[in-house]
C-alpha cells in the first residue's frame, strides 16, 4: 500500500462538552530516540486515548526524546507536532494523527460526540481501519474509528446520511435508516493525489512534488482481464501510451510507444524497469510483407500476478537516472513484496476461451473455371461455405497462480508460482509458461540496514506461432482456395507420396509461391520459441544517519533462448528446398546492472532538500549464440534437422546482436519551499562503449523541472481541493548502436571473405532528445473530480542515419548524425466519481491523447529523399522532411480533373499511378490522430463491474489481404458484384463516361500483389470494449475467506470499425509495416472466468 | 563526517573500478574477421577473390530481368509491378552499379592497397583484371562510369568518358599481362582461384581475350584503336581462349545456380519466344540442352516435333500462371551436386570475335569461315549437343514466326525478322556474314548474355523482335514507337542510378555531358554509333 494520509478533512469543530479535555489529561512519559509508534504506544498506556494513524503517515526516521512529568497531553502533542509536522484530532477517546498540510492548520482539534450508533470500518483486506472520519452529512459533527476500526456516533434521525472518509480510500455515504450498527468496507482509491509514486531507480516520491507527467496503474487492474502478456492490459488505461498486440496468438510480443516515434531508424521502445532496475525486453524477429513469425518479447515472461503496480513515465524525464535507455519513456514495474504479519495466501485460477472476432468477408458461391487458382466463374454453384470457419478452433487460456507472503517485523518474504497453458485458434499453436518468484527482505543492525533479494524464474515455450505475410502462411491457401474444389481432399491428405523419391510432399492443387496447403503448413513446419530466464537481484540499504542513506544494488537478467522451425521437404519451392529447410537459433541474452546511490534529505526552515547521487554500471550482451538457416540451400538428407545434415554451402553462424557497457554518474536535487514550490535539477554523465574511439564516449546532459502547488500558495475557493502546475525541460543523449565504429569483414559461405562495406563511424556522437513539458492538475469537490493536462514538445536531433558513402570511399554506406524529428502533443485525464452511495459506486476516467509527429529534416544530401518504414508492392510507408513517420503512399487510380477514374483505352481497366508519383499516391498516416480510453468501475453491493472502452480516431490502415482476395475472386464483394452483373464505377474511357465495369476486369486490376492499393486503405478508427470484468466478492462462510468470482473478457466487441481487420492488432511489433494486414491471424475475442481466494 | 568520507570513497572506488579501457573491445564483433587476422595465409589479399568473382554476375533484377530479357534469351511469365517494369522499358530496378562498386571495387581496392604495399604484384594485377571485367560490364549498362576517380573522397566524383575508360583498360591490360607473364609460375593464387586453380598462363589467355572483346566493342566508333588493340590481342604471346580447356568459368562455390532458383523455385523465368523461334527454326540440337519441353502439349501446334514454348520479351502479361507451363530452363541446371559454375568467357565467343575480326581485316585473325564454324562446333561440344556437322551444312532453315497461345488475337505474336541460314556463304557480303556470325554468337551465349546485348546494340544483329509492350515515357526516356504504337527500337542503356543522381549531382551532370545525350534509356552509348557496320 503506497497511500498515505495527507489531505485532512477540514471540519468545523463541534462544540465540546464537559468530557475530558486534552489539557486536563496529565501524563508522565520518558523516552529517548523513540519512534513515533513507540511514543504513541506509551501515551496509549498512560491515558484512555487511542491513537489512530496510518503507518505510512509517520516517518520511520522521526526519533523523539521527551521527558515530561505530569504534563498536559495537549502540550505534549504540540511538542510532537513541532518536531514532526503532525496534527491531531480528538473525537471522544480517539486521537487521529495526520500530516499537517498548511501552516495555519490547527495542531489539535477536539470534539465530543454522543453515542447512539456504532459499527466497524474495515479496509480492502478486511482489516480494521483506524482513524476513519465519520461525518453527518450537512453538519460538522462526526466521529473517528478507533484502533480496532470501531466507532460510535449519535445521529439526529433515520434520514441521516453518514460519510465515511479516509484518505487513500474511496469515501462512502450511508443512509442510517433503522440500523443501529453499521459495518462497512472502505475501498482503496488508486487515484489519490498524494500517493507516493515510484519514480526512476525505484525511488518513491510524493506525486505532488513531481515536475513531470506520470501515470500509475494498480496491479489489480492489470490482472483483471487475465491477458498472458500484462502489457496488453495497459491498453486504454493511460493517456499517451499506444499499445499494439501482436496478431501471433498467445504469448506474442507487444508494441509500446509513448508519445510517438522519435527516431528515424529505431523503434522508439520505452525502457522497462523492474523494482528500479532496467530489464531486457528484446523482441524476436517480426513478420513482414513476405512472411515471418513473431518471435515474442521479454515482457511476456513476467508473471502479471507478481505486479504490485506499474508507473509510466511518458517523457524522458527519467533519463537523468536511467540514461539514454529512458529517452523514449520508462515503464516502471513494482512487484509485490512480503508483508509482515501472518502469512497471506492468494490463489487465483482462470480459464478463458478465445474465438475469432473479425475475419474477412468471403464468398462461397462462385468457383474457378478450368482449374485455375482464381474463382471467377459467373455461374453460381453449391459449394462448401464452412471450411474456413471450421479451420479455426476455440483457443483456451488457463492461468493459475498462487502467492504466499508474510514475515516478521524484521524479515518478510514473498513467494509465488504461476502456470499458464494456452492454445491458439490455429491447430498446433500452443503456449506454456511457468513462473516462480521468491523475494525476501531483512532488517539488521537496529533496522539501519536492510537487505533484500529477489529471484524470478520464467520458463516459456510457444509452439507453432502462426505466420503472417505471403509466404508459408496457412491463411493464403485457405482463403484463396478455389471454391469449386473439394477442400477435404487436401485436408485429409496434406501430403502425397512422390514415387520417384519415396518422399512425402505437399498435396496442393497448384505450385504457387503465395499459397500452400494450409493443413500441410500446420503440420509440416513445426516451430518452437523457447525462453528460460532468471532475473535475480540483491539490494542493500544502509541508513547512515537520519538524513543520509546509501543503497547498493546488483542485478542479473539472464535468458536462454531457442527458436527453431523445421520445414518439411516437399513444401513451397520458393522458400523450401526439396529436402526441407531448417531455421535454428540458440542464444543467450544477458544484462548485468549495478548501482550505488546516496540519498540525502534535510529541512532548512521553510526549505526542504533532497539529493540523490550515484553511479551505475550496466553491461548487456544480447543474442550471443549460434544460428543456421538453410533457406533454399537444402539439407543433405530429407527431413533431418541437425548440424551433421547441413550441406557445405550452408553457414553455421556464431551470432551476437549487441554488447554494450554503460557507466554513469548522476545527481538529482529536489529543492522544496513550504510544500508550495519544488525545483528539480538533474545531471548525468554517461560513458558508452559503443562510442569508443570517437572521442565522444563521455557525454553529459542536464534537466530541470519546476512545480508549484497553487492550492498551497493561494487560498482556493471551496470546490478546488488541489491545484498544481509543473514545467520541465530536459535533455538526453543516446549512444550509437553496437559495432558502428569498427565494423569488420565477415566470412562468406563461399569460403571467401566479404569485405565490410560500412564506413567506420569514427565521427559519430550521441543523439540528443530535448523535451519541454508543461502540465497542470486539479482536483475538485473533495477529490470527486480530477483533471490533468500535459503538453509536451520533443525534439530529437543528431539521429543516426545510414546514408550512401561517398562512392570513392570504398564503402557502401556510412552512419552520420543528422535529421530532426519533432513530436508534440497533449494528454488529458479526467476522472470522477459520479455516483457514490453506500451500495452503489461508479468511478470513471477518460484518457485522451493526441500526438503530432513531424520530420523536420531527414536525409541531409537530399531532403526530397524518402526513408522507408516498410514498403512492398503498392504499400509504401515512407517519409521525408515535412512529412511524418507513418506516412502511407499507395499506388492509386489515375483520375481526370473531375476525379473520374481513367480507364485504359485498349483494355477498359483502371489505370494506376506510377510508384514515384508521390503526391498522387499520398493516402494519409498510419498513426491515429487521437486516442481515447474510457475506464469504468462500478460497485454494487458485492458485485463489481470493470470495463474499458478504447477508441482510436483517424489515421489509416492498409489491407493487402483484401487486395489478394479480390484478385482471387473470393471476397464477398466480388460475389455481390457478380450477382448484380457489374461493378459500379465513376470512370472515363476515351472521353466517354463509364459507370459499370466487369467485376473480374475490375478486381483483377485493382487487386493482387501489384494492383491499385488505393481502395484497400481504410480508416483506422475503431472503438471497442477492450476489457470487461464482472466480479462477485464474497466470503466462504465456513472459513471466512474472501473469495472473488469474475467473468472476464478481452476485446469483446467493436462499437465501431471501418477496416475489415483489426488495425490495433500488429502484424509486426517493430516500427515497420504498421497497420498492415497481410493474411494476419484474425482478431479474437476472449471470454472466461476467474476465481480468486485469499487467506 | 567520517561516515561521509567512507561513502564517497566507496562510490568513487565503485565508479572507477570499471574504467573505459575495455570499451573498444566490447564494441567489436568477435565473429567478424579483422584485417589483422586475415594476414594469416595471405588471406588479407586472397580471401576477397571468391566474393569478387561471385559478384561479376547479377541475380534476378540486374541480370535475369535485365539483359537476359533485353537480349531475348529468357522471358518472364510474371507481370512484375503491374506488368510495368524494366522488361517493358519502365525502369524499376537499377542495381548492378551497387553490386559492382560494393562487392568488386571495394574489396579490390583494399587488395590493391595491401598488395602494392607488400610488393605482391600478381595480386595487384589479378584484382585489377577483375575490376576491368566488372567495370566493362557496368559500362555496358550506363556508358560513363566512375573508374579513374574511384577512391576520391570529394563530394563530387567525376565519371570517365567511355573513350577514357577503354584507353585506360587497354593500358591496364598491358601492365597486367606483363606482370602475369613475368610471374607465370607464381603459385600464390591457387588457394583462392576456383576458376583456373591459380594457373597464370590461363589468366593471361583470359586477359588477352578480354582485350579482344573490348577492342571489338569499339570497332565502329574508334576503328584505328580497335584494330591496334585487337591485333595486339591476337598476336599476344600468351594466346587466347581457343579451346574448352581454357574456358573462363566462375565457380558457384557450392551455391545455388541463380537462374535455377529463379526458374524452378520462383517460377519467374522461362524460355524466350525468340529462342523458340531460332532454335526450332534451325532445328538446333542445343535446344534440349538449354530448355525443358513445355509441360502443356497444346502450346506448340505449329511444331509438334519440337515440344518447346517460349514467352515473348516485353509481352503483355495478365497473370503469372498463364505461362508457367512454358519451357523451363533445362533441369540439368537444377543442382543436385555442388560443382556448379557460371560461364563468363568461352572459346566459342573468341572464335566468333575472330570471325568478325577477319571481316574487319585485322591482321592475324585468320579465316572468318573457319572461326565461324569452329565457334559453332565449340558451342555444340560445350553443351554436349549432337549434329553440328548437319547444322553447319543447312542452307534452308530459318527462324520461325511466333504465336503466343495464351494471348488473344495477335497479341504478343511476331513475324521473325531473322532470315539468315546457318551455312556459311563465302561469297556473301560482309553485312550478311556479320549477321550470321552475330546470330550464332547469340545462340552460343546462353547463360552469358551481357556481351550479346552489347553486340546487338552495336551491330543490330541478330534481328531480334521488338517489345510488344513498351511502357517507356518521359520519366526515364522514350523508346520509339511507330504511328500504330508498335515499338521500333530497343532499350539502349540504363540511367545513372538514383543514389548518384541525388548524392553526386555535379558528377552525374558531368557524366551526362560525357554521355553525349540525355541521361535516358534511349540514349546510345559511345560504341553504339547507329552507323553502318562496315566503312
Amino acid at each position: 500500500m503506497f497511500l498515505v494520509q495527507v489531505i485532512a478533512m477540514q471540519l468545523l469543530l463541534a462544540e465540546t462538552s464537559n468530557s475530558q479535555r486534552l489539557e486536563n489529561v496529565k501524563v508522565t512519559i520518558k523516552v529517548e530516540e523513540a519512534s513515533l509508534a513507540e511514543v504513541f504506544e506509551k501515551l496509549e498506556e498512560a491515558t484512555e486515548f487511542i491513537f489512530g494513524y496510518n503507518k505510512r503517515t509517520i516517518s520511520k526516521n522521526d526519533r523523539l526524546s521527551m521527558d515530561f512529568s505530569k504534563e498536559s497531553l495537549d502540550k505534549i502533542l504540540v511538542k510532537i507536532s513541532k518536531e514532526t509536522g503532525l496534527k491531531f484530532r480528538m473525537i471522544n477517546n480517539t486521537i487521529s494523527v495526520t500530516k499537517k498540510e498548511r501552516k495555519k492548520d490547527a495542531v489539535i482539534e477536539e470534539q465530543v460526540a454522543d453515542v447512539a450508533l456504532s459499527g466497524k470500518v474495515l479496509d480492502e483486506n478486511a482489516q480494521p481501519l483506524p482513524g476513519v472520519n465519520i461525518t453527518i452529512k450537512g453538519t460538522s459533527s462526526g466521529a473517528l474509528t478507533d484502533i480496532d476500526g470501531n466507532f460510535k456516533i449519535s445521529v439526529p434521525g433515520p434520514e441521516t446520511i453518514l460519510i465515511f472518509s479516509y484518505v487513500g480510500y474511496i469515501a462512502q455515504e450511508v443512509v442510517v435508516g433503522s440500523q443501529t450498527t453499521i459495518d462497512i468496507n472502505l475501498e482503496l482509491d488508486a487515484k489519490q493525489l498524494d500517493e507516493l509514486v515510484v519514480t526512476a531507480l525505484g525511488i518513491e516520491r510524493e506525486a505532488s512534488t513531481l515536475t513531470y507527467a506520470q501515470q500509475t496503474v494498480d496491479g489489480g487492474e492489470i490482472t483483471k482481464a487475465r491477458d498472458i502478456n500484462f502489457l496488453n492490459s495497459l491498453s486504454g488505461r493511460t493517456a499517451g501510451v499506444e499499445i499494439k498486440k501482436s496478431s501471433s496468438g498467445p504469448g506474442g510480443s507487444t508494441r509500446v510507444l509513448l508519445r510517438g516515434d522519435k527516431s528515424l531508424t529505431g523503434d522508439s521502445q520505452p525502457l522497462f524497469v523492474i523494482d528500479g532496475i532496467p530489464m531486457a525486453n528484446n523482441r524476436g524477429g517480426q513478420p513482414g510483407m513476405w512472411g515471418g513469425v513473431d518471435g515474442g518479447d521479454g515482457m511476456s515472461q513476467i508473471n502479471p500476478d507478481d505486479i504490485e503496480s506499474i508507473s509510466i513515465l511518458k517523457g524522458s524525464n527519467a533519463a537523468a537516472l536511467y540514461g539514454s535507455q529512458g529517452a523514449n519513456g520508462v515503464v516502471l514495474i513494482t512487484t509485490k513484496k512480503g508483508k509482515s504479519g501472518a502469512a497471506k495466501v492468494n490463489f487465483s485460477t482462470g480459464l478463458t476461451f478465445e474465438s475469432v472476432l473479425l475475419k474477412p468477408d468471403l464468398q462461397y458461391k462462385y468457383g474457378a473455371i478450368g482449374g485455375i487458382k482464381e474463382s471467377w466463374d459467373t455461374n453460381p454453384g453449391n459449394y462448401d461455405d464452412n471450411y474456413v470457419d471450421d479451420f479455426f478452433r476455440t483457443g483456451t487460456n488457463k492461468i493459475n497462480s498462487v502467492s504466499i507472503s508474510g514475515g516478521t517485523d524484521k524479515t518478510q518474504a514473498y513467494f509465488s508460482f504461476a502456470n499458464v497453458s494456452a492454445t491458439g485458434i490455429m491447430t498446433n499453436n500452443t503456449y506454456g509458461r511457468n513462473n516462480i518468484t521468491f523475494k525476501q527482505s531483512t532488517s539488521l543492525l537496529k533496522d539501519k540496514m536492510k537487505i533484500s533479494s529477489s529471484v524470478m524464474l520464467a520458463s516459456e515455450k510457444a509452439e507453432n506461432r502462426p505466420a503472417a505475410g505471403y509466404y508459408l502462411n496457412a491463411l493464403t491457401g485457405l482463403y484463396r482456395f478455389p471454391r469449386e474444389r473439394d477442400y477435404r481432399v487436401f485436408k485429409d491428405n496434406p501430403t502425397v507420396n512422390d514415387p520417384d523419391r519415396n518422399v512425402e510432399v505437399m498435396n496442393w492443387f497448384v505450385v504457387d509461391h503465395h499459397q500452400s496447403n494450409p493443413w500441410f503448413i500446420l503440420e509440416g513446419q513445426p516451430s518452437v520459441n523457447q525462453t528460460k530466464r532468471v532475473i535475480s537481484s540483491l539490494n542493500l540499504d544502509y541508513q547512515l544517519s537520519d538524513k543520509l542513506s546509501i543503497a547498493l544494488r546488483g542485478n542479473i537478467d539472464f535468458a536462454d533462448k531457442l527458436n527453431e522451425t523445421q520445414y518439411a521437404s516437399g513444401g513451397n519451392t520458393t522458400n523450401i528446398h526439396p529436402n526441407g529447410r531448417w531455421d535454428y537459433s540458440k542464444f543467450t541474452d544477458e544484462l548485468a546492472y549495478t548501482d550505488a546511490i546516496l540519498k540525502y534529505n534535510d529541512n532548512f526552515g521553510d526549505f526542504s532538500l533532497g539529493v540523490i547521487a550515484g553511479s551505475s554500471y550496466q553491461k548487456t550482451t544480447f543474442g550471443k549464440g549460434v544460428s543456421v538457416n538453410t533457406g533454399t540451400n537444402g539439407l543433405l538428407y530429407a527431413n533431418e534437422y541437425y548440424f551433421q545434415n547441413l550441406p557445405q554451402i550452408v553457414q553455421v553462424n556464431s551470432t551476437i546482436s549487441s554488447e554494450l557497457i554503460k557507466q554513469a554518474v548522476f545527481v538529482n536535487t529536489t529543492l522544496g519551499f513550504r510544500d508550495m514550490f519544488y525545483i528539480d535539477f538533474a545531471g548525468r554523465n554517461d560513458w558508452a562503449s559503443s562510442l569508443a574511439g570517437t572521442g565522444n564516449e563521455s557525454y553529459f546532459y542536464p534537466s530541470v523541472g519546476f512545480s508549484g502547488i497553487l492550492s498551497q500558495i493561494f487560498s482556493m475557493p471551496e470546490p478546488i481541493t488541489f491545484a498544481k502546475f509543473r514545467v520541465s525541460l530536459n535533455r538526453v543523449g543516446n549512444e550509437v548502436p553496437y559495432n558502428f565504429i569498427t565494423p569488420s569483414n565477415s566470412v562468406a559461405a563461399s569460403g571467401g571473405v566479404t569485405r565490410n562495406t560500412v564506413q567506420p563511424g569514427e565521427n559519430l556522437k550521441p543523439e540528443i532528445i530535448t523535451t519541454r513539458e508543461f502540465g497542470t492538475n486539479w482536483r475538485f469537490l473533495d477529490d470527486r473530480i480530477g483533471f490533468d493536462f500535459t503538453y509536451y514538445n520533443i525534439t530529437s536531433k543528431d539521429q543516426f542515419l545510414s546514408v550512401a558513402a561517398l562512392a570513392g570511399s570504398g564503402y557502401n554506406s556510412r552512419w552520420i548524425n543528422i535529421g530532426e524529428i519533432n513530436n508534440k502533443g497533449i494528454e488529458i485525464i479526467v476522472d470522477g466519481t459520479p455516483i457514490f452511495t453506500s451500495n452503489f459506486k461508479w468511478k470513471t476516467a477518460i484518457n485522451f491523447s493526441k500526438n503530432v509527429n513531424k520530420v523536420i529534416s531527414a536525409d541531409p544530401n537530399n531532403e526530397e529523399n524518402f526513408l522507408s518504414t516498410g514498403s512492398s508492392e503498392g504499400y509504401i510507408a515512407q517519409f521525408r522532411a515535412g512529412g511524418s513517420i507513418g506516412d502511407i503512399y499507395t499506388l492509386s487510380f489515375q483520375r481526370d480533373d473531375q476525379g473520374r477514374i481513367l480507364l485504359d483505352t485498349d483494355t477498359g481497366t483502371p489505370l494506376r499511378t506510377a510508384s514515384n508519383e508521390h503526391e498522387k499516391n499520398y493516402r494519409g498516416n498510419l498513426n491515429p490522430v487521437w486516442s481515447l480510453g474510457w475506464t469504468n468501475s462500478l460497485d454494487y453491493k458485492n458485485f463489481s463491474l470493470n470495463f474499458i472502452v478504447n477508441g482510436k480516431f483517424g489515421g489509416k490502415a492498409v489491407s493487402k489481404t483484401e487486395a489478394m482476395l479480390d484478385e482471387a475472386g473470393v471476397s464477398k464483394r466480388t460475389a455481390d458484384d457478380r450477382d448484380q452483373g457489374f461493378t459500379a464505377i465513376n470512370a472515363v474511357r476515351d472521353g466517354a463516361t463509364v459507370t459499370q465495369i466487369d467485376p473480374e476486369d475490375y478486381y483483377r486490376t485493382i487487386g493482387g500483389r501489384n494492383g491499385i492499393m488505393e481502395p484497400y486503405v481504410y480508416s483506422r478508427t475503431s472503438v471497442r470494449i477492450t476489457q470487461l470484468a464482472l466480479s462477485y466478492n464474497t466470503k466462504l462462510t465456513s472459513l471466512n475467506l474472501p473469495v472473488s468470482f469474475s467473468i472476464v473478457g478481452q476485446n469483446l466487441l467493436f462499437l465501431y470499425i471501418d477496416a475489415p481487420f483489426d488495425p490495433e492488432l500488429a502484424m509486426s511489433t517493430n516500427r515497420n509495416s504498421q497497420s498492415l494486414d497481410n493474411f494476419n491471424v484474425p482478431a479474437t475475442r476472449t471470454i472466461g472466468f476467474n476465481i480468486n481466494i485469499s487467506f | 563526517m567520517k561516515k561521509n568520507i567512507f561513502i564517497y570513497t566507496t562510490v568513487l572506488a565503485f565508479l572507477f573500478s570499471g574504467c573505459t579501457d575495455d570499451f573498444l573491445e566490447t564494441n567489436t564483433n568477435p565473429y567478424q574477421i579483422s584485417d589483422e587476422s586475415l594476414r594469416q595465409d595471405n588471406n588479407h589479399v586472397g580471401a576477397f577473390f571468391p566474393t569478387m568473382l561471385g559478384n561479376i554476375f547479377g541475380d534476378q533484377i540486374e541480370h535475369n530481368l535485365a539483359h537476359d530479357s533485353w537480349a531475348r534469351h529468357l522471358g518472364t511469365p510474371t507481370p512484375f509491378v503491374g506488368g510495368i517494369n524494366n522488361t517493358t522499358y519502365y525502369i524499376r530496378w537499377n542495381t548492378y552499379w551497387n553490386r559492382c562498386y560494393n562487392s568488386v571495387f571495394s574489396p579490390s581496392r583494399r587488395v590493391i592497397e595491401i598488395a602494392e604495399a607488400e610488393g605482391n604484384d600478381v595480386f595487384v594485377a589479378w584484382a585489377r583484371l577483375l575490376r576491368i571485367l566488372s567495370a566493362s560490364r557496368l559500362s555496358a549498362y550506363h556508358g560513363p562510369i566512375i573508374y579513374t576517380d574511384y577512391g576520391s573522397l570529394e563530394n563530387t566524383i567525376n565519371y570517365d568518358s567511355e573513350e577514357t575508360l577503354y584507353n585506360t583498360w587497354f593500358a591496364e591490360l598491358d601492365d597486367i599481362v606483363a606482370t602475369f607473364t613475368a610471374n607465370s609460375d607464381f603459385g600464390g593464387m591457387s588457394a583462392f582461384d576456383a576458376s583456373y586453380g591459380g594457373d597464370i598462363p590461363k589468366w593471361i589467355k583470359f586477359a588477352n581475350s578480354l582485350r579482344l572483346r573490348l577492342a571489338m566493342r569499339i570497332s565502329k566508333v574508334a576503328p584505328a584503336l580497335a584494330k591496334t588493340q585487337g591485333e595486339k590481342a591476337i598476336a599476344a604471346a600468351g594466346g587466347l581462349i581457343m579451346t574448352a580447356g581454357d574456358d573462363f568459368k566462375i565457380k558457384l562455390y557450392a551455391g545455388f545456380f541463380p537462374p535455377a532458383r529463379i526458374s524452378f523455385g520462383w517460377g519467374d523465368t522461362r524460355m524466350s519466344a525468340t529462342m523458340e523461334s531460332v532454335l526450332v527454326g534451325y532445328e538446333d540440337g542445343r535446344i534440349s540442352k538449354y530448355f525443358d519441353p513445355a509441360t502443356d502439349n497444346t502450346l506448340y501446334p505449329d511444331h509438334p516435333n519440337y515440344p518447346y514454348k517460349g514467352i515473348r520479351n516485353g509481352a503483355l502479361l495478365v497473370a503469372k500462371d498463364d505461362r508457367l507451363t512454358f519451357s523451363n530452363i533445362s533441369s540439368d541446371f537444377n543442382p543436385t551436386t555442388s560443382d556448379g559454375f557460371r560461364r563468363c568467357f568461352m572459346s566459342a565467343e573468341v572464335h566468333f570475335l575472330l570471325a568478325e575480326a577477319a571481316l574487319r581485316g585485322w591482321a592475324g585473325a585468320g579465316s572468318a569461315q573457319e572461326h565461324y564454324e569452329q565457334g559453332i562446333k565449340d558451342s555444340f561440344a560445350e553443351w554436349g549437343a549432337a549434329g553440328a556437322a548437319d547444322y553447319l551444312a543447312d542452307d534452308t532453315k530459318t527462324p520461325i514466326d511466333y504465336n503466343d497461345p495464351k494471348a488473344e488475337g495477335d497479341v504478343n505474336d511476331f513475324v521473325s525478322r531473322m532470315t539468315v541460314t546457318v551455312k556459311w556463304d563465302d561469297a556473301a557480303d560482309n553485312e550478311l556474314k556479320l549477321e550470321k556470325i552475330m546470330t550464332q554468337k547469340w545462340i552460343a551465349a546462353y547463360m552469358n548474355t551481357i556481351e550479346i546485348w552489347v553486340d546487338h546494340r552495336r551491330t543490330g544483329y541478330p534481328k531480334l523482335p521488338f517489345n510488344y509492350k513498351n511502357d517507356s515515357n518521359a520519366d526515364w526516356g522514350v523508346i520509339a514507337k511507330d504511328a500504330n504504337g508498335k515499338t521500333t527500337d530497343f532499350l539502349r542503356r540504363l540511367p545513372f542510378v538514383n543514389a548518384e543522381r541525388n548524392n553526386n549531382t555535379a558528377g552525374v551532370a558531368d557524366a551526362t555531358t560525357k554521355l553525349g545525350g540525355p541521361d535516358e534509356i534511349g540514349t546510345r552509348l559511345w560504341w553504339d554509333t547507329g552507323g553502318p557496320n562496315f566503312p
